[in-house]
């Protein structure tokens, strides 16, 4: 499946929206349980389009992310390229299966992203975080089944109008 | 295939790291960083906005009893205060009186800049904050940062319209302080939880106890002194060792402040008064 512009233009627009999010203030009840709006969004293209999100893309979406939010340069680098090398290792098999199941194969994802930041927090010499670190990969999981119909949907609207 | 791309991975990693290590110990990276949040300052203003717009509706469509309301405890709170400056006035005179009789240097005085809080939400472990005041405001980097009870940071890095701020609750940032009653002066480190500071190099046998004020000791030149910066709240001492550890609940609201003040420069400046042993 070779990417369209529209759908490169979709991937662009669809990050810098993850990304906006995750810096949009939340409430301060719901800041715990803010997902990983940029690993999910990441991960949705890299399963659907082969190999338009490259590692080196995804390093850079990493990059900004980094810029953005605070975080040490490399960290979420280093998180998203992780996830999309994962998800391109068994992006056959995710892909055929039923939504409840991939939605599991996000949240271990996701666990495994927060190990790896757990990693590096105690590297830092930064306390160990709180059973609240634990929040996001099931918010994520939770939201993984609606993202995927939403951005599915936006995508065959897209290409309907353009054949 | 599956060997060239997890060699791929491999030489993404090692970059990753290298970088993270590159910005933790301070080379290049943030410079690069800097470029980066320059560029991408609109995108702060984009993001604050909706938080702002939310305020300025509240402020909008508060209830007017509630004004009043308010109206009414802030002009008393403003009573009260101005009683207590008053007193101040008299006091920083008598004080610069008895300064001039000792011969000692002149007494301190601080302009304040108001600034206000970015309402972007930053990673956790990030320990910083963005303030909408940069270069053209006169910011400076390593500027002191307080809020309305107390010591929160200071300047890290200043852009055109906006800088970012170091708490004083990352790991890595050392507080000169002293504790008010007894005048022992130590440091205070952040520990990565904004609800406590940690003070680990107190002598076992110093007269602390919980309850005690800890203000800036102006050591180091980075803090002006006597500001407050939070308070005692637990002493560990343990007879093997060699320090007793102090706990202390800072009073600014690290996370969820939203208006700060950047202290300028001194007005009477003048060098640090001959200590007295």
């Amino acid at each position: 499946m070779k990417p369209s512009r529209e759908s490169r233009s979709l991937i662009f627009l669809t990050v810098v929206s993850a990304i906006l999010l995750t810096l949009l203030p939340a409430p301060e009840v719901l800041v715990p349980f803010k997902p990983y709006w940029v690993a999910l969004v990441v991960v949705y293209w890299s399963l659907e389009t082969h190999d338009v999100i490259s590692m080196g893309l995804a390093f850079l979406i990493g990059l900004v992310l980094d810029a953005l939010s605070g975080s040490l340069m490399g960290l979420h680098a280093l998180s998203l390229i992780v996830m999309v090398f994962l998800v391109q290792r068994f992006r056959s098999r995710l892909r055929f299966f039923p939504p409840w199941q991939q939605a599991l194969s996000v949240l271990a994802l996701l666990v495994n992203d927060r190990i790896i930041l757990i990693w590096i927090a105690v590297l830092l010499g930064e306390p160990l975080p709180t059973w609240k670190h634990w929040l996001p990969p099931l918010v994520g999981m939770a939201l993984w089944p609606w993202l995927f119909l939403f951005l599915d949907r936006i995508r065959a609207r897209m290409r309907r109008r353009k054949p | 295939m599956e060997g060239k791309r997890t060699a791929r991975l491999m030489v993404y990693i090692l970059l990753a790291i290298v970088l993270m290590m590159m910005d933790q110990r301070g080379h290049y990276v943030p410079r690069l960083r800097s470029a980066m949040e320059l560029a991408f300052e609109p995108v702060f203003h984009l993001v604050g906005w909706p938080g702002a717009a939310l305020q300025s509706l509240d402020q909008h469509t508060r209830a007017r009893r509630g004004l009043i309301a308010e109206n009414q405890h802030l002009s008393q709170q403003l009573l009260k205060t101005a009683g207590s400056v008053q007193t101040q006035a008299s006091l920083q005179k008598e004080n610069q009186r008895l300064r001039d009789l000792l011969e000692a240097t002149q007494g301190r005085a601080y302009n304040f800049r108001f600034a206000e809080m970015k309402r972007v939400d930053l990673d956790p472990f990030a320990h910083k904050v963005w303030i909408d005041r940069g270069v053209e405001e006169g910011v400076f980097i390593g500027q002191a940062v307080i809020d309305g009870l107390g010591i929160v940071g200071q300047v890290e890095d200043v852009h055109r319209h906006f800088a970012t701020v170091r708490l004083i609750s990352d790991p890595d940032h050392a507080l000169p302080v002293q504790i008010n009653r007894t005048g022992l002066r130590t440091v205070a480190y952040g520990t990565g939880q904004t609800s406590y500071l940690l003070m680990p190099n107190v002598p076992l046998q110093a007269d602390v106890s919980p309850g005690d004020r800890i203000v800036t000791s102006g050591l180091g030149d980075r803090f002006p002194p006597g500001f407050p910066v939070g308070e005692v709240e637990r002493v560990e001492r343990d007879g093997g060792e060699t320090f007793a550890m102090v706990y202390m609940r800072p009073f600014a609201a690290l996370d969820r402040g939203r208006e700060v003040l950047l202290i300028e420069s001194q007005l009477g400046s003048a060098p640090l008064p001959a200590e007295q042993p």
